[in-house]
């Protein structure tokens, strides 16, 4: 149908005195990986929750598939088609790692039977088979991440919004999230990845787009961003632009 | 119904529900602060009108000096609740232990406690005080209005303005406030939180202590007095926005307007039905309360 | 593995309960142990919510009088026979438990045990002070009495002799523990424990929690009021202090803290340790110490809130499971992520 899963036109957030978002506009195409980048309190966080319908938005409007879903309730928007992880993974208590796949499972169907088998799926293609009947309170930081983007895939998004996905990680569970990102695109999941550390959003985006005090200052391929003056401004300062050019 | 009658009830409303808010002050203050619902209220405020009744039938002192005790004692026993009971679940929460309906069976522990030994102390029996303001009246614009509801009520809006006062203006106000605000940051600037807790709980007390006694020359005091006014109390908070110290008030205002009027139409057991049924539509229309913020 | 633990435990109490009337053939030890199944099926309604929600109800009494006085209602004013009425009183009370959770259950906070305590206290005061209402008699304060048909008579739900109550209750209580047994593993049964454990989370996976806490309540309500029901026909009387007071909503409550929420078995546990304690206060005082049992639940309750918060079912648990955890936990003190300060 369309080519855009999804459009952002013109939406903007307040917060008092403070414009935490100005109007914002952007797309995303099927398939594709998107990074939003911008140095903290740039807005990216408030962004990505009025997506995702934990906040209202003051203006504009967010089609996915075509359809307007701004004022729907998160839980709502979850059941159309879009997933969302948050920045500090925190299981559900007194239930087991498949368990809480189970959870997202649920969405689609009301059998325990079938979202007991849909969740094993995640839980094996997240490669935490072994640690499935663990008390998912006892996991590692990491392995909660995993299972937090096990829970909301297990409600079969078209869109996975992703909050930091290797923050605080090793520098090789940052390559193994990044390999299971890249897998879960590869379901036909189109991916919208909120992220401080560059390194990690170069190599998997296909694209990016940069925030700095609520305005978009660039969109483009990874490494065309990166190298724009605007966004080496935001994210080192003045000097280091003036330096280095 | 008459404009006559009306106005009265009316009238007997605003003072009713001024001191309703005025009740509901300690709770507000407590919830405002600690994040944590007294379920105990009401059994203070009891507390407070046997200590009255107490001075005045033993010594045959005045309700109205009786202050001079009650409002220290009910400080004292705020006090001691929350260091002994309730300071080692706040303990545990800091550690993310976070179960935020403990504090609430906490208090109802302590509401258990204290209304029954109350109960055992001195019976169901219903008391009275007589004094010579319970039947005192002064006319306004040919309305007799009662001296001493009067006087609850002013102390009530006396008391809203003084605490609003003293929480903006002084040291251990402004403390109090940064605690509300952020507790670890509040600790971590110097405020001893465990002791601005303890004077919270209190100070919030304290205010009951004061409506206790002026509470006792018109109203008869039993052992289930408490808790009537704790549930009240409960409904004006909520009403107003839990939190705040005028919405405390303003809910007061209101349930108090509200019940003495509908009690010109049906029973008042009646109208405290169809003044829950008010709560609810407020409570659906503006989740947080009159003067909350959403 | 928790099922496996409640047969364990649960078995040898089944078993002693159905043979103690024929052991103890005493009708006062078989009224009291009534009672005790009583209050454990109250606990047990009242656990079906709160102890999964994790929002305290202190106004379940509130149901069990509402269907108590539905069912005596329905028999002495149109003669329908009390398991019907049973059932409709159920149905009314979960009607009525929808409104005051639906105000509530959208707001964070303490907004469901503060209107649900006020809701049923206000419902108790105007019946002690109604004595018709529409053209029913309600008689106030004093209360109604179920008119005896003499006899047995199972549709009138009247039995000479204890033991037929014994066994209703007993069976009533069997029933809502497998109730929470397959709410437990039903989508309801995980919706509720995601939505206590993480609301936010529980919502972005697609789960309206409103909807779902209301779901609860209302089986509850419906529960609780079979219970309150049961207690009508059992005393064949009923009163707003016993049926609705707050006094009842409290030992729920305590019952279920005490003897561990959220699990099958707490509430019973909780039951069967604090009623006969209750009861030996009353009986060895001679009911000149007013209250004094009501004291001891309070500092039962705080002392269990402060120092077992899940209640006496935890250590048996350990002691009778041990070892069974395969998978021993790891406790890899992790370091949480810095929490980006943003969101503004």
């Amino acid at each position: 149908m369309s080519t855009r899963i999804l459009e952002v036109d013109g939406i903007s957030k307040r917060f008092g005195g403070l414009q935490a978002v100005s109007p914002l506009s952007f797309h995303m195409a099927p398939g594709e990986i998107l990074g939003l980048l911008g140095p903290n309190g740039a807005g990216k966080t408030t962004a990505f929750n009025m997506i995702a319908g934990a906040l209202r938005t003051d203006t504009g409007a967010i089609r996915f598939n075509g359809r307007d879903i701004v004022g729907e309730k998160p839980w709502d928007i979850c059941r159309l088609g879009i997933a969302r992880t948050f920045q500090l993974s925190k299981p559900f208590g007194g239930l087991s790692v498949v368990e809480n796949v189970m959870v997202g499972a649920f969405v689609r169907t009301a059998s325990e039977m079938e979202a007991r088998a849909e969740a094993e799926k995640v839980v094996d293609f997240l490669g935490l088979t072994a640690k499935a009947c663990t008390d998912a309170e006892d996991l590692t930081a990491f392995d909660r991440r995993k299972l937090e983007l096990g829970r909301a895939l297990a409600t079969g998004p078209r869109l996975l919004l992703m909050d930091e996905v290797v923050a605080g990680a090793t520098p090789t569970e940052a390559q193994e999230m990044v390999a299971l990102v890249r897998r879960v695109r590869d379901l036909g999941v189109s991916i919208l990845i909120v992220e401080h550390v560059m390194k990690v959003i170069m190599g998997l985006s296909d694209r990016v787009i940069v925030l700095d005090y609520g305005k978009l200052i660039a969109d483009g391929p990874p490494q065309q961003v990166v190298n724009q003056p605007d966004v080496l401004k935001a994210y080192f300062g003045e000097r280091y632009v003036q330096v280095h050019a | 119904m008459d404009a006559l009658t009306l106005s009265f009830a009316v009238i007997n409303g605003l003072l009713l529900g001024g001191i309703y808010g005025g009740v509901a002050l300690g709770l507000s203050l407590i919830f405002g602060v600690m994040r944590v619902i007294n379920f105990a209220h009401g059994s203070f405020l009891m507390l407070a009108m046997y200590c009255s009744y107490l001075l005045w039938a033993s010594l045959g002192v005045h309700p109205y000096v009786s202050i001079l005790v009650t409002v220290p004692f009910l400080f004292g026993v705020g006090y001691v609740v929350q260091s002994v009971v309730i300071s080692p679940l706040i303990r545990r929460e800091r550690a993310l232990v976070v179960e935020p309906t403990s504090a609430l069976l906490l208090t109802a522990g302590v509401y258990l406690v204290v209304d029954n030994s109350v109960l055992m102390a001195f019976g169901p029996d219903v008391r009275s005080v007589t004094t010579d303001i319970t039947y005192e009246s002064i006319f306004v614009a040919g309305l007799p209005i009662n001296l001493a509801r009067l006087i609850g009520f002013a102390a009530a809006i006396l008391v809203a303005f003084a605490l609003s006062f003293w929480l903006k203006h002084s040291d251990m106000g402004r403390a109090i406030r940064a605690t509300a605000q952020n507790r670890d940051a509040a600790a971590l600037s110097g405020i001893n939180v465990p002791l601005i807790y303890n004077v919270t709980f209190g100070l919030g007390c304290a205010v009951l202590g004061l409506f206790g006694a002026l509470l006792v020359p018109f109203f008869s005091i039993t052992p289930t007095i408490g808790l009537s006014f704790g549930i009240k109390s409960f409904l004006v908070v909520v009403l107003g926005g839990i939190g705040s110290i005028p919405g405390s008030i303003l809910g007061g205002l209101l349930l108090g307007v509200f019940e003495s009027v509908a009690a010109q139409f049906v029973t008042a057991t009646s109208a405290a039905i169809f003044s829950f049924g008010l709560f609810i539509v407020i409570l659906l229309m503006r989740p947080a309360g009159l003067m909350g913020r959403a | 593995m928790r099922a496996s633990f409640t047969l364990i435990l649960g078995l040898p109490l089944l078993v002693a309960a159905l043979i103690l009337p024929f052991v103890v053939a005493d009708s006062y030890v078989v009224h009291s142990a009534a009672m005790v199944l009583y209050f454990a099926y109250m606990a047990s309604s009242w656990n079906f919510v709160c102890g999964y929600v994790g929002q305290v109800s202190l106004g379940h009494a509130a149901f069990s009088g509402i269907a108590g006085y539905a069912s005596v209602l329905l028999f002495t004013g149109l003669g329908l026979s009390p398991w019907i009425g049973m059932i409709l009183g159920g149905v009314l009370a979960a009607a009525i438990s929808v409104p005051v959770g639906y105000a509530t259950f959208r707001l964070k906070g303490p907004y469901f045990t503060l209107t649900s305590i006020a809701f049923a206290e206000i419902m108790r005061i105007w019946l002690e002070n109604t004595d018709e209402f529409l053209g029913i008699p309600l008689k106030g304060a004093q209360g109604l009495t179920v008119p005896p048909v003499g006899g047995t008579s199972f549709l009138a739900f009247q039995f000479d002799g204890k033991l037929p109550y014994y066994f209703i209750i007993l069976a009533m209580l069997v029933g809502v523990m497998a109730a929470t047994h397959v709410m437990e593993r039903s989508r309801l049964g995980f919706y509720l424990k995601a939505i206590r454990g993480n609301r936010d989370g529980a919502e972005a996976l697609g789960i309206d929690p409103t909807r779902y806490c209301l779901t609860a309540l209302a089986l509850s309500a419906f529960l609780t009021g079979l219970g309150g029901a049961y207690y009508a026909q059992l005393f064949r009387y009923i009163n707003p202090e016993r049926n609705m007071g707050i006094d009842l909503s409290i030992d729920m409550a305590v019952m279920t803290i005490v003897g561990g929420q959220g699990t099958i078995l707490g509430p019973t546990l909780g039951a069967l340790v604090l009623h006969p304690v209750g009861e030996m206060v009353r009986a060895s005082l001679g009911g000149h110490v007013l209250g004094l049992h009501l004291i001891i639940y309070g500092v039962v309750l705080m002392l269990a809130v402060l120092y077992f918060p899940k209640g006496i079912i935890a250590p048996l648990q350990r002691w009778l499971t041990p070892a069974s955890k395969t998978t021993a936990p790891q406790t890899t003190v992790t370091v949480a992520t810095p929490k980006e300060v943003e969101g503004r």
